[in-house]
C-alpha cells in the first residue's frame, strides 16, 4: 500500500516537473521571440497554453485523489502542499511568457528602443530564479534557493529602472509611448515571475523542513 | 508540553523475563487532553499503558524500575492502595467485554463494589454513566435487559459507561474500536473528545488517521522507546525524528 502511493507520489513530481519545465520554456521563448522580434515564435508560445492549463487541472486532480485514498501525513503531505503551490505559480510563469509572446505582434514593425534596455537581462535573471526554484523541488537540495530573496532585491531594482528609463523615452517623443507601455508591461512580467520563484522555493522549504519562512 | 501533566513517568524501564520491554521512557501526559500512543506491534505501547494502573502487576515476571507519578504521588509506593489506583485510572479494552448481566448491573458493578449501596444513588450514578458515554437515549428502555444483546460498538460505549461510572481521573483505552465498524468507531472519537472535557484520555492505537483525529498529544513508541511525543498538529506535520516520520508515512512497520 505504502509503497504503491510512494510510487504514485514519485510520478506526481515527476509530472509536476514537466509542467514546470513547460512553464519556464514558456517565459524564455515568449522572451526570445520578443528580443529577436519572431513572430512565429511567439505563436507557438501562445499555442501551449492549452496543453499547461490542462496540465494544471490534471496535476491537482491527482492531488486531491492521492490525499482522498491514503491520507497522507508529515512529508508525503507535505509534498503534495508544495505541489498544489508549484502548479499555480508554474502555470502563471508560463501564462506571462504568453502575454510577452503577445506583445510580440505590437513590437516587431520597428527596431527594439534602446535595444529593449535591461530587459534581456532582467528575464536572464528571473528565469535562472525559476529554474533554481525548480531544480530545489526536484532534488530537495534547499541550497539552491538560499540567496533567493537578494536576488529578488535585484529584479525589483531592474523593473523600477526599466519604469524610469521607459518614462524618459515617453516624454522624449510620444511615439514611444506605446511601445514603452508594452517594455514596462514585460518588466512587470518578469518581476511576477521572480515572485512566483520565491513562492515555490517558500514551499519547497516547507515540503523539507516543514518550516514556513518568507522570501521576498 | 507546559501544560499541567496528571501522569508522567521517569526512566521507566520493564521487562519481561528477559525482554526489555519498555527502555527508559519517560512521558509527561497532560490533564484534560487526549493523548494517543502509537507505534508498530510490539513496540510497547500496550505495556505502558498498562503501566499507567498497574495491569502489568498480574503477569508473572515482570520487573519494572523508574517511577511513575499520578498527581505526583508514586504508583509504586508501598502505601498505594491498586484497588484505588484502578479506581482513578479506569481502562477499556480493544474487544468490548460487559459482564453477562444486564446493561444495568453492569454500569452499577464498579460503584457497588466500592461501597455506594442506595438504590436511588445507583440509579443515578447509571444514567448519568450511560449518559456521559452518550448511550442512554439508545438503551434508557431496556436497562434492565442483558448488555450482551447489544451491538459491538454499543458494548464499548457501555464498557466507557462502566469506567466511569467509578468517577477516574484517567481513562486508559488500548485500540478501543478495532473491533468495531467506522460508525460505531465514529461515535467512540466523538465521545472520547467530549470525554477530555472531565477526564484526561489515554488511547492506544495503530490506527495513525484515529490518532491524528483524537488526540492533542502524539507520543511515537520504537522497540521500546518513547521516539517522539509531542502534539499532534506537530507530530503529523512535521515530526521532528527521522524514525517518527517514516513510520508514520508508512515507510516501515
Amino acid at each position: 500500500m505504502a509503497e504503491k502511493f510512494h510510487t504514485e507520489l514519485k510520478k506526481l513530481k515527476a509530472d509536476t516537473l514537466k509542467m514546470a519545465q513547460l512553464g519556464r520554456f514558456m517565459l524564455r521563448t515568449g522572451v526570445d521571440a520578443l528580443i529577436r522580434q519572431d513572430k512565429e515564435l511567439a505563436a507557438s508560445v501562445d499555442a501551449r497554453k492549452v496543453e499547461i492549463h490542462d496540465m494544471e487541472v490534471r496535476i491537482e486532480e491527482q492531488c486531491y485523489q492521492l490525499v482522498a485514498l491514503n491520507q497522507p501525513m508529515a512529508k508525503d503531505m507535505r509534498i503534495i502542499a508544495c505541489t498544489l503551490k508549484v502548479i499555480t505559480a508554474s502555470l502563471r510563469i508560463g501564462r506571462y511568457g504568453k502575454s510577452i509572446a503577445n506583445t510580440v505582434a505590437d513590437l516587431s514593425t520597428k527596431p527594439h528602443i534602446a535595444n529593449l534596455m535591461s530587459i534581456p537581462h532582467m528575464a536572464d535573471l528571473a528565469i535562472d530564479m525559476v529554474d533554481d526554484a525548480i531544480a530545489a523541488y526536484e532534488s530537495d537540495n534547499l541550497r539552491l534557493i538560499e540567496d533567493l530573496s537578494s536576488r529578488d532585491d535585484t529584479i525589483d531594482a531592474l523593473r523600477h529602472s526599466i519604469f524610469r528609463e521607459g518614462i524618459t523615452y515617453m516624454m522624449e517623443d510620444p511615439k514611444n509611448i506605446s511601445r514603452c507601455t508594452h517594455y514596462i508591461m514585460v518588466a512587470r512580467y518578469l518581476e511576477r515571475c521572480a515572485d512566483h520563484a520565491c513562492k515555490i522555493a517558500e514551499n519547497v522549504q516547507y515540503m523539507e523542513t516543514g518550516e514556513r519562512v518568507e522570501i521576498h | 508540553m507546559s501544560e499541567n501533566s496528571i501522569i508522567s513517568t521517569t526512566n521507566l524501564n520493564l521487562w519481561y523475563n528477559e525482554k526489555h520491554a519498555l527502555q527508559s521512557v519517560s512521558i509527561r501526559v497532560p490533564k484534560n487532553r487526549v493523548t494517543a500512543l502509537i507505534g508498530p506491534s510490539g513496540c510497547g505501547k500496550s505495556t505502558l499503558l498498562r503501566c499507567f494502573n498497574r495491569l502489568n502487576d498480574l503477569i508473572d515476571n515482570v520487573k519494572i524500575t523508574g517511577e511513575i507519578k499520578l498527581d505526583d504521588e508514586n504508583i509504586h509506593a508501598p502505601a498505594t492502595d491498586v484497588v484505588t489506583l484502578r479506581k482513578k485510572v479506569g481502562m477499556v479494552f480493544q474487544k468490548p467485554n460487559p459482564f453477562p448481566k444486564t446493561i444495568y448491573e453492569n454500569v452499577a458493578y464498579g460503584p457497588r463494589v466500592h461501597g455506594v449501596r442506595d438504590k436511588a444513588e445507583l440509579d443515578k450514578i447509571v444514567e448519568q454513566s450511560l449518559r456521559h458515554a452518550a448511550i442512554w437515549d439508545e438503551v434508557k428502555e431496556r436497562i434492565h435487559d442483558s448488555a450482551l444483546g447489544l451491538s459491538g460498538g454499543q458494548q464499548q460505549r457501555l464498557c466507557i459507561a462502566r469506567t466511569l461510572a467509578v468517577e477516574p481521573e484517567v481513562i486508559l483505552m488500548d485500540e478501543p474500536c478495532s473491533a468495531l465498524d467506522p460508525i460505531a468507531t465514529a461515535k467512540i472519537e466523538n465521545l472520547i473528545e467530549r470525554l477530555k472535557e472531565d477526564y484526561t484520555v489515554i488511547i492506544v492505537t495503530h490506527n495513525m488517521q484515529q490518532a491524528a483525529r483524537v488526540s492533542d498529544y502524539t507520543g511515537f513508541m520504537y522497540l521500546g522507546k518513547l521516539i517522539e511525543c509531542g502534539k499532534t498538529r506537530q507530530i503529523f506535520e512535521h515530526p521532528k525524528e527521522e524514525l517518527t516520520e517514516n513510520y508514520i508515512t508508512g515507510r516501515f512497520g
